[in-house]
């Protein structure tokens, strides 16, 4: 795979269209709060024909199940069914706002990606499937105050056994979608177990003790909101055990979690370089100075030459991330890390420049590529930071005999 | 109802300024193409009258796409597929090797291969605008003809009640299937084509639809033919001889007038409209 199918490219023009009638419109209100995401998620989902593709790849699931007997985990409806689709999906909505698919990715690929990936059957149906369909909203809970990137080490929130179900206390943060989600997966340690012993379970907003925060107010991917999730004595039944009763220590399923977040950022990151690319070009074309256009002046067009150089390495990545998926020969670690920490530095640098290159109409608030500055830097913390993913490709590299 | 729609790519309207004239011809490498809208028009246009538009999934009837043009224009083709249509022919010919007498000349073959109820096309090319196609072909098959239709009313699939804007309002004309029709940018509001098979209640979206992604990947599977020109009409020779393009003139700088006294002075020795 060198480039993306016919078909694909018909779906990325074709979606690339809507945004622009559908999305693009709304971005400011969407990023000032005035508009909800979610409507025009669900907009976005029923126009593409979403909910029939999960309803009718569930069939299949069923029909599976019935004549095999037994259903591997794993297996199933992974984002739409297609890596590289959901790929041009975020990719293109990035290239609109990025917040609009940060919140997005978050409910169908987060919180519906780690149902599909650890839960029962019957979890998926549940959970997963109307998160799919977007007639729920999902999200997916490991941060906490007090753990970023030691995340299992520094985790307060506990999970004690209470008859046949469990209780958990605790609190989560910087949680997208957490103020308005239906449904989260929130890990937890198991009280008198092992220190090491995480347990992810799906939470309702309806159950008692469960309350979120107001969105916060952020840097960037204001479209996407951002918020705490406090877990007061919250009973949950046997059967939100992610994973059944059988179910492993969590924490292998939150870190392969995490790789699918950071295998996502790589489209994002793409989406962010690619627009500003376009951008940067425009304006350097149409703004004069001293006569003449300043793309004909060598520092602008370095800064494009530039864009354009990480681009064509972002979509290397990007294609070696999905040729990976699609022979079921997934990145090593360190791999995973050096894609994740380069495409996220590379689109804030890019953003920047693209400012940069634009001067004061870059600066202003309402200009895309301001929003595009700001958005990029999340890629710099979330889904491990910069300095985790340096530490794991170290860990790799220098292990290996 | 059997439908069929020829349709065309142009070069992106968006992006007319990327447009350039070379040794007496406009040049097409670099250039975006994208469906013409109006023939965009006539897919939408077709696609209500051979459904339901409360499922559209279920077709009643078909929809045939055509398009004159070389291979990488099954592009165009596979959009269309992808929105609904039913089937597809591409007529394996260059934009230089036809004018609007030849296509409608091999049209009129076509019509009589694939036996159509009624043949609906954009009212014009955005990039020709010659706005001949649909006139010739209705001579050409001695079939009734409506242009412009802002709104068509199908009566029980049997004839078409198709309204036109015209200053002042609107003409009515009711054509017997078969048809030749083409469609204007109002066929596409949210009651601009009603049908037995639709309930009236039924509002459509503005504007044409957007392939849902399924539909996108299934699009390969759908019958996309291709035919020779020369398997259509024997006889190439255009009627048409572009002698040389110009782009239009780059606008000057204007001027800024200060009292409605100059600016009327102005349209009368300048501009000459008073």
């Amino acid at each position: 795979m060198l480039d993306f199918t016919e078909e694909q490219k018909l779906a990325q023009s074709t979606i690339r269209a809507w945004c622009a009638q559908h999305l693009e419109p709304h971005v400011l209100k969407l990023e000032s709060g005035e508009m909800s995401v979610y409507p025009v998620m669900r907009e976005l989902a029923g126009t593409f024909g979403i909910p029939d593709m999960a309803r009718a790849a569930f069939a299949k699931m069923r029909e599976r199940r019935e004549a095999a007997k037994e259903e591997r985990p794993g297996t199933g409806f992974k984002g739409l069914g297609d890596a590289s689709l959901m790929a041009i999906l975020t990719m293109e909505l990035t290239r609109c706002c990025p917040g609009f698919a940060l919140a997005f990715g978050a409910t169908l690929g987060l919180f519906g990606g780690a149902v599909m990936a650890r839960g029962t059957p019957e979890q998926k149906e549940k959970w997963a499937l109307p998160v799919f369909t977007l007639e729920k909203i999902g999200a997916w809970a490991l941060t906490e105050p007090g753990a970023g990137s030691d995340a299992f080490g520094s985790m307060k929130t506990v999970a004690r056994k209470d008859g046949d179900g469990y209780r958990i206390s605790g609190a989560k943060t910087f949680i997208t979608n957490a103020p308005f989600a239906d449904c989260f997966v929130v890990y937890a340690k198991m009280a008198g177990a092992e220190a090491s012993d995480v347990r992810a379970f799906i939470v309702e907003r309806t159950a008692k003790g469960v309350a979120t925060s107001a969105p916060f107010k952020k840097m960037g991917m204001h479209a996407s909101p951002t918020g705490e999730v406090f877990l007061d004595d919250v009973r949950v039944p046997a059967d939100q055990l992610l994973g059944g009763e059988g179910a492993k220590n969590a924490r292998d399923a939150a870190k392969s979690s995490l790789n699918q977040e950071r295998f996502g950022m790589t489209p994002m990151c793409v989406g962010i370089v690619d627009r500003c690319l376009v951008e940067a070009v425009k304006y350097a074309k149409t703004r004069e100075q001293w006569g003449r256009p300043i793309a004909s002046f060598q520092l602008v067009q370095e800064k494009i030459a530039r864009i354009y150089t990480a681009r064509s390495i972002m979509y290397t990545l990007l294609f070696r991330q999905l040729e990976a998926d699609k022979t079921g020969t997934p990145l090593t670690a360190a791999e995973a890390s050096a894609s994740k920490l380069y495409c996220a530095r590379t689109a804030t640098e890019c953003a920047m420049e693209a400012v940069q290159l634009m001067g004061g109409a870059g600066y202003m608030t309402g200009s895309v590529v301001e929003m595009l500055a700001r958005d990029a830097k999340l890629f710099q913390i979330g889904g491990g930071t910069d300095e985790i993913q340096i530490l794991r490709i170290a860990r790799e590299v220098l292990e290996s005999p | 109802m059997k439908i069929l729609v020829p349709l065309k790519r142009v070069s992106d309207p968006d992006n007319a300024n990327k447009i350039k004239v070379g040794a007496g011809k406009v040049e097409t490498t670099g250039l975006e193409w994208k469906p013409n809208p109006f023939d965009e028009y006539a897919v939408e246009t077709a696609l209500r009258l051979t459904e339901n538009g409360t499922n559209a999934k279920a077709r009643l009837g078909e929809v045939t796409v055509v398009t004159f043009g070389p291979k990488e224009t099954e592009t165009t083709l596979r959009a269309a597929l992808a929105t609904g249509a039913d089937k597809a022919i591409r007529v394996d010919t260059t934009d230089d090797a036809i004018d609007g007498d030849l296509l409608a000349r091999a049209l009129k073959a076509l019509v009589e291969r694939e036996k159509p109820d009624l043949v609906l096309l954009g009212k014009q090319q955005v990039d020709g605008d010659a706005n001949q196609v649909a006139q010739l072909l209705a001579e050409y098959l001695g079939w009734p003809q409506a242009t412009f239709a802002g709104q068509i009313t199908s009566e029980a699939d049997k004839a078409l009640l198709v309204s036109r804007e015209v200053d002042g309002g609107s003409i009515k004309l009711r054509v017997t299937l078969p048809a030749v029709v083409s469609v204007d940018l109002r066929i596409v509001n949210a009651v601009g084509v009603t049908s037995m098979h639709t309930p009236p209640t039924h509002k459509y979206s503005d504007g044409v639809r957007f392939a849902a992604l399924m539909a996108i990947m299934a699009a390969k599977k759908k019958s996309l033919t291709e035919v020779k020109l020369t398997d259509l009409s024997p006889d190439t020779a255009l009627k048409i001889k572009y002698t040389g393009f110009d782009l239009p003139p780059a606008r000057k700088a204007g001027v800024k007038i200060k009292t409605v006294a100059e600016l009327v002075q102005k349209l009368k020795t300048e501009a000459k409209v008073l």
